[in-house]
């Protein structure tokens, strides 16, 4: 066995050692040369090492292994470590210490200590002052935002700390002092990027005039991807028509044309300006850049701006949709298509698309026909399903299942048995979505189609029928030789729900065949409370597969006597039955539960520590806080976030019901 | 991803190291998400738990367990893949030890083969090497892998068109028969292949002890935990003769993870040399 390998097996005993001999091997292992074991020892010292400790560790400058080990470790106790951090910092004269202190307290990201930080911005130590600066940027903390406008005129180092913490915060404020640093400042890039951030509505303006303005290539560039930026953010809502102006309006708008021209072509600038010259060339009112536009996004695989992006402009693509759409290219016709808003192409105008000799742009227009609701394109869309490509198959089953049921007659053509089964599946597929109705006796007839598969695309159509000609044939179903269907027509019986299939569903619990497991989960599911009785007494003598559905049933069914069978089950030597508990214990916690959940809170296993953190987040923090906080610093990533989440959603309670 | 998924989720991730050695933490958490969708969709689990408990209660869990196999180690690869293995046993491995080839044949493991290209691969170029006079009693080359269907394609020796990448026209005559779009091996460059199924991570492994002259690991260790890593390197240096060396991927390496090998450069590449107990 290798060194390493034993000093890990060594640290899996920890937690069964006593206190001083675990404290010695953690710290010990904390400078392991392997980097696998000192971060199994991270973890062990932020769950028995307290921050007070960890933090004088991280104040021997003499050992840096050992300096970053508790780092990291503090960093993982997280909120634990908050409160003994900022001590540390206004307490302590060790300007090496605070800077440390402040990147831990960064990385943990608690916004509640922003107040205790803010003083450390004007600190005589720059590298406290930048490490400040930068927590506050990451806290978001817009109290700061003075304090970092200030900072503008001061020390290089600082000043970039702060332009870049106020992108970060994006407080409206910061537009002026950003925009002046433009374009003769040491920090204009950054101050660029740091627009980016800020509010569309206060930055689009400055930032399409700098656009203009500029002429030096790498700031011209940066302001065109941060411009770019701020339109991907939220094109629909970005006021973009003062920016607009201002671009309609440029004495030399065939340079920025020129430019936007070129950048959008492939290769002749990088990846993020092509992108950012494409969304920008698609947002301005120059219909000529738009197709070269809609191509580099769609090449760069960055299409889910493109409908907002059209919306915009859907008054000019409207006066120019001829044009648009007579395109020699056909992915340009089809991102359109596809795209535009109906106000711009109209439903006649996809009909006509129908028949493009391009199956891009025929598949483009299903796609687009999907949301118009056009019974007239029935007939086309049908022929499309039978004698289409995959794609083209594929977007017209989409859109005929977006119509209303009784404009689909013609789709019976395509539900006969003697049709291609995936035909019939994908028309069956459609009436899922659209309700069956006028073609019920022939989906009944498909429901005993010799394909397995047709037989459950028709079961499907028939579970979301309110025909009392269904439940018969989904319960004759249950009997299929193929096993998914049986599985398949049980869970539509229970989507169904009614008196009679529960009925038939309690009923088949007597029936110990390999069904019962799904039918005792979908009791829990429909939460049948007279199933409970029937469920407990059944416990005894099932298999564990059905006793571990039984116990989640039971769960979600809730009642009286849940509590004392969960807590019987929690004391079982089966594991998987603790843990199947504990996860019931913890949905149904109420103040009465604490000693339970400390209990579980301790256990050895981490998932019953983790449904004590989740049951723990449903108490009053007063209560909870303690136990939350150790978990929190729980070996188990899992674990430790789950507290965390916990402690972070019931402070949020608390401040709600403050303010 | 809620943290109640997540913990269902590390459920069975657990659970598939504990059973195969297999890490699945992290991004890698995606790529099992992708492919156990299929696996979901046919025992209509809603969710990771529900697998889980399949798994680890269902009366068809070890079937199940042998689907799961089958849809984690479902790898491709090809002919002559990282050939310059095969060049460092034909010319260092065979004249190092050529003595004891007088009266035992070479001895080669090939661990996680895959459809068979890799140990195929290496007889393919002993044959090439002209190096027959220090094969007296030839060789015997093992090879395993989890995966039952990735086995049986390995012993049926037909192969697609993408097995050949790296196979030139003059290659592709040599070695292989065409029937329709598929390469079928020709019989005289499976000799001396053996194939068996083997769970590199099962609390026994039937590698026997100091067998090997060469192991082959190639691509795979990354895929293991922690723990199924370092008892695998173990294993393979209890299996290998002292000298013996392992091979792995070229983004692998157990530089500082193991005393029982030393990293050696042959060939211009890193291999590992099983250390000689003192």
């Amino acid at each position: 066995m290798s060194v390493a390998s034993a000093a890990k097996q060594r640290l899996a005993a920890v937690d069964a050692m006593p206190e001083p001999e675990r404290l010695g091997l953690i710290l010990a292992t904390l400078e392991d040369e392997a980097p696998t074991v000192r971060e199994q020892a991270i973890r062990y010292a932020a769950r028995y090492l307290e921050p007070a400790r960890l933090v004088h560790l991280v104040a021997n400058h003499e050992r840096a292994l050992l300096r970053n080990s508790a780092i990291a470790a503090l960093e993982r106790q997280g909120p634990y470590a908050v409160a003994p951090l900022v001590d540390v910092l206004t307490g302590s004269a060790d300007a090496e210490l605070a800077m440390f202190t402040l990147q831990v307290l960064t990385r943990i990201g608690d916004p509640s200590s922003a107040g205790a930080v803010l003083p450390f911005v004007r600190h005589e130590d720059l590298n406290v002052a930048q490490a400040a600066i930068e927590a506050l940027g990451a806290f978001r903390a817009a109290d700061a935002v003075p304090h970092l406008l200030a900072l503008m005129a001061g020390n290089l180092w600082l000043q970039l700390a702060a332009v870049n913490a106020l992108g970060e915060i994006g407080d409206a404020r910061a537009t002026g002092p950003l925009l002046a640093l433009v374009p003769d400042s040491l920090v204009a890039i950054p101050a660029i990027q740091a627009l980016a951030r800020l509010p569309a509505s206060a930055v689009a303006e400055p930032l399409a005039q700098l656009l203009c303005d500029l002429r030096e290539p790498a700031s011209r560039e940066a302001v065109l991807i941060a411009l770019a930026d701020v339109i991907a953010r939220d094109p629909a809502q970005v006021s973009l028509a003062p920016a607009l102006a201002v671009v309609d309006g440029a004495s030399d708008e065939p340079t920025l044309t020129r430019m936007l021209s070129e950048a959008t072509r492939a290769g002749t600038t990088s990846p993020a300006a092509r992108r950012s010259a494409a969304l920008l060339a698609a947002a301005v009112p120059m219909p000529a850049l738009w197709p070269a536009a809609l191509l580099a996004l769609h090449e760069l695989g960055d299409t889910t701006v493109v409908p907002a992006l059209l919306q915009a402009q859907r008054r000019r693509l409207r006066a120019q949709v001829d044009t648009c759409l007579l395109h020699q290219n056909p992915l340009v016709r089809a991102i359109l298509l596809e795209h535009a808003a109906p106000d711009a192409v109209t439903s006649v105008r996809l009909m006509q698309a129908l028949q493009d000799v391009d199956t891009g742009v025929r598949t483009a227009a299903c796609r687009a026909l999907a949301s118009r609701h056009c019974g007239e394109a029935v007939p086309r869309l049908v022929e499309l399903l039978k004698t289409g490509s995959d794609a083209e198959r594929d977007a017209a089953a989409s859109a005929l299942a977006h119509l209303e049921s009784d404009t689909l007659a013609p789709l019976a053509a395509c539900l006969v048995a003697s049709a291609e089964p995936e035909l019939i599946i994908q028309a069956l597929g459609v009436l899922e979505q659209t309700g069956g109705q006028p073609q019920i006796e022939r989906v009944i007839e498909l429901a005993a189609h010799a394909s397995p598969s047709v037989r459950r695309a028709a079961l499907r159509v028939l579970a979301g029928l309110p025909d009392r000609r269904v439940d018969p044939v989904l319960l004759k179903a249950l009997g299929d030789v193929h096993p998914a269907v049986p599985a398949e027509a049980l869970e539509m019986l229970v989507q169904r729900g009614g008196d009679r299939a529960l009925n038939s569903l309690i009923g088949l619990l007597s029936l110990a065949d390999s069904l019962r497991f799904r039918v005792i989960r979908a009791l829990g599911r429909l939460r049948v409370a007279r199933a409970a009785t029937k469920l407990e007494s059944l416990y005894p003598s099932c298999a564990l597969h059905e006793q571990l559905e039984i116990i989640g049933a039971l769960v979600l069914i809730g009642g009286p006597g849940v509590r004392a069978f969960l807590h019987a089950r929690f004391a079982e030597p089966e594991l998987e039955a603790r843990r199947a508990a504990a996860r019931g214990l913890a949905a149904l916690a109420g103040t009465g539960d604490l000693p339970q959940l400390r209990t579980m809170a301790e256990d050895r296993d981490w998932n019953v520590r983790n449904e004590a953190a989740r049951g723990l987040a449903r108490l009053p923090l007063d209560d909870t806080r303690p136990l939350l906080l150790t978990l929190a610093r729980d070996i188990e990533s899992v674990v430790s976030a789950t507290a965390r989440e916990a402690l972070g959603g019931t402070s949020a309670r608390e401040r709600t019901a403050q303010a | 991803m809620t943290l109640a998924l997540e913990a269902e989720w590390k459920l069975l991730t657990d659970l598939i190291e504990e059973r195969f050695g297999l890490s699945f933490t992290g991004v890698r958490r995606d790529i099992l998400a992708s492919r156990l969708a299929s696996r979901f969709q046919a025992l209509q689990c809603g969710n990771p738990l529900e697998y889980y408990y399949h798994l680890k209660s269902h009366p068809e869990r070890d079937r199940e367990l042998g689907q799961l196999a089958l849809t984690l180690t479902n790898n491709e690869t090809y002919f002559f893949r990282e050939s310059h293995h095969f060049e460092c046993v034909a010319r260092h491995v065979l004249p190092a030890i050529q003595d004891e080839l007088r009266v035992r044949p070479l001895r080669i493991l090939s661990a996680g083969c895959s459809s068979g290209e890799e140990p195929y691969s290496l007889v393919m170029s002993l044959q090439a090497s002209g190096l027959d006079a220090l094969l007296p009693h030839g060789w015997e080359v093992d090879a395993c892998d989890l995966n039952p269907a990735r086995l049986a394609q390995a012993r049926a020796a037909t192969y697609e068109e993408t097995s050949l990448r790296s196979c030139d026209a003059d290659a592709r005559r040599r070695y292989f028969t065409q029937e329709g779009s598929r390469f079928v091996l020709r019989e005289r460059h499976r000799a001396g292949v053996r194939f068996f199924a083997c769970n590199l991570a099962a609390p026994v492994m039937p590698l026997g002890s100091g067998r090997y002259d060469v192991i082959l690991c190639r691509n795979m260790l990354i895929y293991f935990g922690e723990a199924a890593f370092l008892t695998l390197i173990e294993r393979f240096a209890r299996a290998l003769v002292p000298g013996g060396l392992l091979m792995l991927g070229h983004s692998e390496s157990i530089i500082d993870r193991t005393p029982s090998f030393q990293a050696v450069v042959l060939n211009g590449m890193v291999v590992y040399r099983r250390c000689v107990p003192d």
